[in-house]
């Protein structure tokens, strides 16, 4: 990945949904991500960053951020009409890899950072949790976060050092246009989208999952409940419903309920697994698609996901070159 | 609770008993046969609908200038309404309200209200009371982007948060507080970040998607009714309509595209065209129910018509309880 | 002051209490909500133990917010209590206005008569403690001058408590004005509830040759100058109307037609006060029993003075009533 701009896809949606009232999840206001990016960007500028394209919107979260840092940040928005839904997410990283992005930063969730790679699958992203589940995005200060993106994008880390390759799982829907998942996807009882969120184990028929942790919120710790590790090259697949052995699995931050996990089995990449409608199919937490009576759906996992960015990895790559030290001469980092 | 083709079928009838309410309400006032004036619901039904199907006897509503569908939404009656549209004495107010004032207190709708951020302070009381008399019973109190700016709101939800009361606070965000846009008139956009600041949690959910409304709704309601008090619930809609009366397009504060957008989005052709894939509601079965509802809307315009206009002597009457 | 059976003294701010004490025990559905009235008692010290004896459901300390305090009464009453909402300063209520003028006095009218709102808004007025501009005002005429709100105002303990009875147990928005002034002044009241009907005006002191009609703590200051009078050979008659809204107009031409002189005395300020529609009404009852035109005193039009030098010079007293009496009747004070 040459040099180039950095895209920042900050959803104004994330950390605001129904998962407030049913269970304990944190608010993530606007001044908050607001206050991430400025971090995010004090960081990046230091370590070289120039071109900043962003995602424009009325909530004005990028552009009230980039107040004070240009010079030398050069704030250029990206060619998205606002529709307020996840589509502007979609459209944004599909516009940042036409103006070459060398990493892109996405506030949000899990499904945030679905919503970025559906746009441009394997992108590098630096995704920073301002969600409800964040499995995919990573704990970090935003201004490392900043730091890392930016020394990526003035080419001063190469991205095979910065970034490792992630899993994907391909969703084709019979008849309708694909989709992805980065962390699960699962089939859910109910004949809508609704709220979005999926928080009532009882409408949990099937998963396909890319983790399994038990120190993370959402499908992801089904299997970590149950102490499996992820086999290698493989996702795992779960049946659930009764009868079968009821896993207590922290559905959303302070939710913590049964799933009655009937089976499981791994699937190598490159498998598919077959669902039928009637029903929702949720990517990555959130209720996305309806499934018609009988209409199938095809899951394939791969390892061929995004290039995730691990702001450790590039800043001490950074640091053994001796990046971070002053030079004599005047300003650090200098072209 | 998955959704049951009753609890479907019900919400999309007290959508479209609001949106042919009042379509007739703004083709009567456009004719001149409606005075004063009105200020139309059409656009946000998913927000009445997805809020009332959880209220019950003993519930309350406040209410905004944009009344009628709150009213119709908890069951208001037609003829009423149209009587009181039309300032006749058989209106639900003697023809004293009027569209501003609408009013149904057997059903606990405690009014329409021609003051941006009127009804907040009132919901507080309304849900005191509901609290004091050990009811299990809620209060929904609909406001605007508009009312968000206004101070008896944000005292109205300091109250709320302190007594824990069962009340929810619907924000109709319809982007515009009368003709200026929400970012001529607040700086942020998610009204629902104003609920931190009070200590109780606030969502954002699409308002055209009257599933999404309703469960997101049945939620907060439930919590309200468990004691764990209010919620600030942002329906993210739009008016069709202008602020007051019908145009909408062609206007200088907003684009003829913008709306067509949103109109893309109507609520009630979404769950529709969603009831009819479900076999739930096919088109012949809406079609039928929509009949039902205009046949309905003309026999209570007829009776508002038909019916006389109050008595002189009445106007110095109900100032006063005697 | 004329009950017999009044022998026991108590300071107007027990009084209320006491009131509002029996009113609680009386009714279930009877609370009392503002700033500092449960755990404080109120800064004026009237809702003294009513926490202990009630509880906190039903003695409530608010926020100080006074639009959402008078919202929470409005909402309330409409449906099924009847609630005591205290304002702590009649000042503040220039912060609920709303509430007060669009929505609970026009509830009930706006809807046709289907609304029931049994609220009362208890409040404190008047000058006379240095508290300048903010916390002295005597604002009732607002209030008179809107359709829906009825208005009272106590001039000592035996009408605190009648007035703040029959006020809570009327099914309309009263307002209840007390006089911060006159909170220690002591009175005959009776143990048990009584009302004093809203509408009634009361005769404080008979006379025979000219009206004093007086509201609030300007009562006082008019039966003290009836006193000077006397020595002026003036036999005045002192009326306390006592409720504004509604207004015992009754009472009040009576007098003025047996004495054919009158004056009017408030504490509000004089220009716009309710004084002049007192006048008003007195003269287009009785003009042709008129000696001479009806005077009235009230402050100057001026904000309330801090300074006690100044403020000493704003309330209007016994000098400037007995004063205007005298002009009015052609001879030098």
């Amino acid at each position: 990945m040459p040099p180039g701009p950095i895209g920042v896809i900050a959803n104004p949606a994330s950390g605001k949904d129904i998962r407030r009232l049913v269970a304990r999840a944190p608010v993530s206001a606007d001044a908050d991500k607001v206050a991430v990016l400025r971090r995010f960007f004090a960081g990046a500028a230091a370590a070289g960053a120039r071109a900043i394209c962003y995602l424009p919107g009325p909530h004005r979260l990028a552009e009230d951020a980039l107040e004070g840092f240009a010079p030398p940040l050069q704030p250029v928005p990206l060619p998205v009409p606002f529709t307020g839904s996840a589509l502007d997410t979609r459209n944004a990283a599909a516009a940042c890899r036409d103006r070459g992005a060398a990493a892109v930063v996405v506030l949000g969730g899990d499904g945030t950072c679905r919503a970025a790679a559906a746009g441009w699958p394997g992108l590098p992203i630096l995704p920073i949790s301002t969600g409800t589940n964040n499995v995919f995005p990573l704990a970090c200060e935003p201004t490392a976060a900043g730091a890392a993106a930016g020394l990526v994008a003035a080419g001063r880390v190469p991205i095979e050092a910065a970034a490792v390759r992630c899993p994907v799982i391909t969703v084709e829907v019979e008849g309708e246009p694909p989709d992805l998942a980065l962390v699960d996807a699962a089939l859910v009882d109910g004949l809508f989208s609704g709220a979005r969120a999926v928080w009532r184990p009882g409408e949990l028929r099937a998963a396909l999952v890319l983790r399994s942790d038990p120190a993370v919120t959402g499908l992801a710790a089904v299997g970590g409940m149950l102490g499996l590790a992820m086999p290698p090259a493989a996702a795992l697949a779960f049946d659930f419903g009764e009868p079968g052995c009821a896993v207590r699995v922290p559905l959303a931050p302070g939710l913590i309920a049964p799933v009655d996990v009937r089976s499981y089995r791994p699937v190598p990449f490159g498998e598919a697994v077959e669902w039928r409608g009637p029903g929702i199919l949720a990517l990555d937490g959130e209720r996305e698609r309806r499934l018609l009576p009988g209409q199938r759906t095809r899951l394939v996992p791969s390892a061929a996901g995004p290039l995730l960015i691990e702001p450790r990895r590039a800043l001490s790559c950074a640091a053994r070159t001796g990046c971070f030290i002053e030079p004599l001469s005047g300003a650090p980092y200098a072209d | 609770m998955p959704l049951s083709a009753e609890t479907l079928r019900d919400l999309h009838r007290r959508m479209l008993r609001i949106r042919l309410f009042e379509e007739e309400a703004g083709r009567l006032s456009e004719a001149g046969r409606i005075p004063g004036a009105l200020h139309l619901y059409v656009g946000e039904e998913a927000v009445a609908a997805g809020v009332a199907a959880h209220l019950g006897p003993g519930d309350q509503v406040t209410s905004t200038h944009r009344g009628h569908g709150h009213l119709v939404a908890v069951g208001g009656d037609f003829r009423q309404m149209f009587a009181e549209l039309f300032g006749r004495a058989t209106g639900y107010c003697r023809g004293k309200g009027g569209s501003m004032h609408i009013a149904d207190m057997d059903l606990g709708m405690l009014g329409a209200n021609g003051i941006v951020g009127g009804g907040p302070p009132i919901a507080v009381g309304a849900a005191f009371s509901n609290k004091y008399r050990k009811t299990q019973n809620v209060t929904a109190c609909f406001f605007g982007d508009g009312a968000s700016n206004e101070g008896s709101f944000h005292e109205a939800a300091n109250m709320a948060g302190l007594y824990r009361l069962p009340l929810i606070f619907v924000c109709e965000n319809n982007g515009f507080g009368e003709f200026t846009r929400q970012d001529r008139h607040q700086a942020i956009r998610d009204i629902a970040d104003r609920a931190a600041g009070y200590g109780f949690p606030g969502i954002v959910v699409d308002g055209m998607d009257a599933v999404a409304v309703y469960e997101a709704a049945g939620e907060a309601i439930a919590r309200a009714r468990r004691g764990e008090g209010p919620t600030l619930l942002e329906c993210k809609t739009y008016r069709f309509f202008d602020h007051v009366g019908v145009r909408g397009m062609g206007v200088v504060y907003r684009s003829d595209d913008e709306v067509r957008a949103w109109r893309e989005r109507d609520p009630i052709t979404l769950l529709e065209r969603r009831l009819a894939e479900l076999g739930i509601l096919d088109e012949a079965g809406a079609a039928a129910v929509r009949e039902a509802i205009q046949a309905e809307v003309r026999e209570a315009v007829a009776f508002a018509e038909a019916s006389p206009f109050p008595d002189p002597a009445a106007l110095t009457e109900d100032v006063y309880a005697s | 002051m004329t009950a017999a059976t009044a022998q026991r003294q108590l300071p107007t701010v027990m009084a209320i209490n006491e009131a509002l004490r029996q009113l609680m025990r009386e009714d279930p559905n009877v609370f009392l909500a503002g700033e500092d009235v449960a755990l404080y008692g109120s800064v004026f010290g009237f809702s003294r133990g009513l926490l202990d004896e009630f509880g906190p459901e039903r003695v409530v300390d608010t926020p100080i917010s006074e639009a959402a305090l008078v919202g929470l009464g409005v909402g309330a009453a409409a449906t099924g209590l009847r609630p005591i909402i205290d304002i702590m300063f009649m000042d503040f209520m220039g912060v609920a206005m709303d509430q007060l003028v669009n929505q609970a006095a026009k509830m009930r009218y706006m809807f046709g008569g289907k609304a029931r709102l049994p609220l009362t808004i208890h409040t404190m007025a008047g000058a006379g403690l240095n508290l300048a501009a903010q916390h002295s005002q005597s604002l009732e005429a607002w209030f008179c001058h809107v359709p829906g709100l009825k208005v009272v105002m106590a001039s000592g303990p035996y009408e605190a408590k009648g007035l703040l009875i029959a006020a809570v147990r009327d099914e309309s928005p009263v307002i209840v004005i007390n006089h911060k002034a006159l909170l220690g002044l002591a009175g005959p009241v009776p143990e048990e509830m009584y009302e004093i009907p809203l509408g009634q005006a009361a005769v404080v002191r008979p006379g025979t040759n000219f009206t004093i009609i007086a509201t609030g703590r300007m009562v006082h200051e008019s039966l003290a100058a009836a006193e000077q009078l006397r020595e002026h050979g003036i036999d005045a008659e002192v009326i306390d109307p006592r409720s504004l809204v509604p207004l015992d107009t009754e009472t009040l031409v009576a007098s003025l037609r047996k004495t054919h002189r009158a004056l009017v005395v408030h504490e509000a300020v004089r220009f716009g006060g309710f004084g002049a529609e007192i006048a008003a009404q007195l003269q287009e009852a009785a003009f042709d029993h008129l000696d001479a035109p009806i005077g009235r005193v009230g402050a100057p039009f001026s904000p309330v003075p801090f300074s006690p030098a100044l403020e000493a010079h704003y309330v209007p007293n016994a000098d400037r009533i007995a004063g205007e009496v005298l002009r009015l009747l052609g001879r030098a004070a």
